[in-house]
């Protein structure tokens, strides 16, 4: 399968001047669903920015063909579609509609267009009848939704989640894990619940300290007690 | 009322607004008609009333000191007529039941439009009227986020609560207040940096796109006529009356 993300010996510090990541070498290939796991702080949601650009250090990131520097910004972000911890941060327009445009708009669509792909998009997440509401007024479950939707406007090859089933009750976990099952996009997911990776991935990269510890497929990573445990995680319950 | 265009409610607001303030002060017959129109908008739109007198209520203290001082600073004698009674009063106490009843009227329209429409309506048709798109953002924004940052000051102040036990002075309470203040200041700001982060993953470069779905309908038509007839209507009527 072809290549859809290659990082090359990739390392990034914050301005303080900590070390967030170190000589990360990873590649994720089209289509496949990828769990980033690993403790609070490990740096898996810093890694997720710095596939999308919002991140530079040392070493090499290439999307879909695109090294990751100024001039091809701007297309990488059509390519990779991100969705933040927190939807609030997500959803800043006065309606859904308006949100989900947005995306659509800044990249030269007409109104017709955008208004189809905000349709499409609602239809998808199960939103379709809420487009003119406020984001304030939607429950969790439904900004969650509503933020994935913001970038499926989009028809981002990639779509990459940071920690998506955060404050979501075991229904909306639920409908969540639906919904990013029948993607057919490549999946990023940054995230520390271990039955929700459990549920969606297929590959599963751990990470710690800002280093890939173990990169393989999902259910042998995650199935690892000794290794779950051995870095503050815990074995899923069952996989759906 | 709801679905009313938000250009056309808008331009009746400000106008009904700027006739109201201008009518003399003594005219209170007068601005007693004027309330016909909001309370029409109002009961049409189906607001509750008890919710529009808690709202006048809510802001009237900030008019109320303003109107309150003027009967301190005007004492000059003046007769008025009411009916066949006829009383005697000062100027500034005229002025000071003018100023009130004027805020009420103009409280009420402000409310009739602000309850029937949608904010991000009047956003999109403050947009179409041409207010600069850098100030319509900015409102937008404000009003997004508000809601956020009180939950998040909520948050704040409940976790004090929970853990004050016993009054620790005015210097230490000060001191907390100030910290909390500081921590919302930090919150907001990364806040803001995750927004940024996200309009420029969204593809964002500095140029704000959006789609104005603003469309002028019969029954804004309607309301415009109705609206125009009321307002002429009542200036011929306030003319002959204090003429």
């Amino acid at each position: 399968m072809a290549k859809t993300i290659e990082i090359k010996n990739f390392s990034y510090k914050y301005p303080d001047g900590t070390v967030a990541l170190s000589d990360i070498d990873l590649s994720i290939e089209e289509g496949q669903k990828v769990v980033l796991i690993g403790p609070n702080g490990a740096g898996k949601s810093t890694l997720m920015l710095a596939m999308a650009g919002f991140a530079t250090g040392r070493g090499e990131i290439i999307v879909k063909g695109l090294k990751i520097e100024k001039k091809n910004l701007k297309k990488i972000r059509t390519v990779i579609g991100c969705c933040f911890e927190n939807p609030d941060d997500q959803l800043f327009m006065p309606t859904l509609f308006d949100d989900v445009a947005f995306g659509p708009l800044n990249m030269g669509f007409d109104t017709e267009q955008v208004k189809m792909r905000v349709a499409q998009a609602l239809r998808t997440v199960g939103m379709e009848a809420m487009a003119e509401k406020a984001p304030h007024h939607l429950s969790a479950g439904q900004k969650r939704a509503a933020a994935i939707a913001t970038v499926l406007s989009m028809s981002p090859e990639i779509i990459a989640l940071d920690e998506p089933d955060g404050s979501l009750d075991p229904r909306n976990r639920e409908k969540l894990v639906g919904l990013l099952k029948n993607l057919s996009q490549t999946l990023i997911i940054a995230t520390c619940n271990m039955n929700f990776a459990a549920a969606i991935g297929d590959r599963a990269v751990l990470v710690d300290k800002g280093r890939i510890i173990a990169d393989g497929d999902a259910k042998e990573i995650m199935f690892d007690t000794k290794l779950m445990t051995e870095y503050g995680l815990e074995r899923p319950a069952m996989v759906a | 009322m709801h679905s009313l265009d938000a250009r056309v409610k808008f331009i009746a607001a400000v106008i009904f607004t700027a006739v109201v303030i201008s009518l003399p002060r003594t005219s209170f017959a007068i601005l007693f008609c004027y309330t016909v129109g909001p309370f029409a908008v109002l009961v049409l739109g189906r607001i509750p009333l008890k919710f529009v007198f808690k709202q006048i209520l809510l802001v009237s203290p900030f008019i109320l000191v303003f109107a309150l001082s003027c009967p301190l600073y005007d004492k000059t004698p003046v007769k008025i007529a009411f009916g066949p009674s006829v009383f005697q009063t000062t100027i500034g106490w005229m002025r000071c039941f003018a100023i009130c009843g004027k805020f009420i009227v103009t409280m009420l329209a402000l409310i009739a439009l602000v309850s029937t429409t949608r904010f991000s309506n009047l956003l999109a048709g403050l947009r179409k009227m041409g207010v600069p798109k850098l100030l319509i953002i900015q409102l937008g924004f404000l009003y997004r986020y508000i809601f956020v940052l009180i939950d998040t000051a909520q948050h704040l102040l409940r976790a004090r609560a929970g853990r004050t036990l016993r009054n620790l002075g005015p210097k230490q309470e000060m001191k907390t207040a100030s910290a909390m203040l500081g921590s919302l200041f930090i919150r907001s700001i990364g806040t803001a940096e995750r927004i940024n982060i996200a309009m420029q993953g969204r593809g964002f470069n500095g140029n704000w796109r959006t789609i104005l779905r603003l469309k002028i309908s019969n029954n804004d038509y309607i309301f415009g006529v109705f609206f125009v007839v009321f307002i002429i209507s009542l200036y011929f009527f306030a003319s002959t009356v204090l003429n």
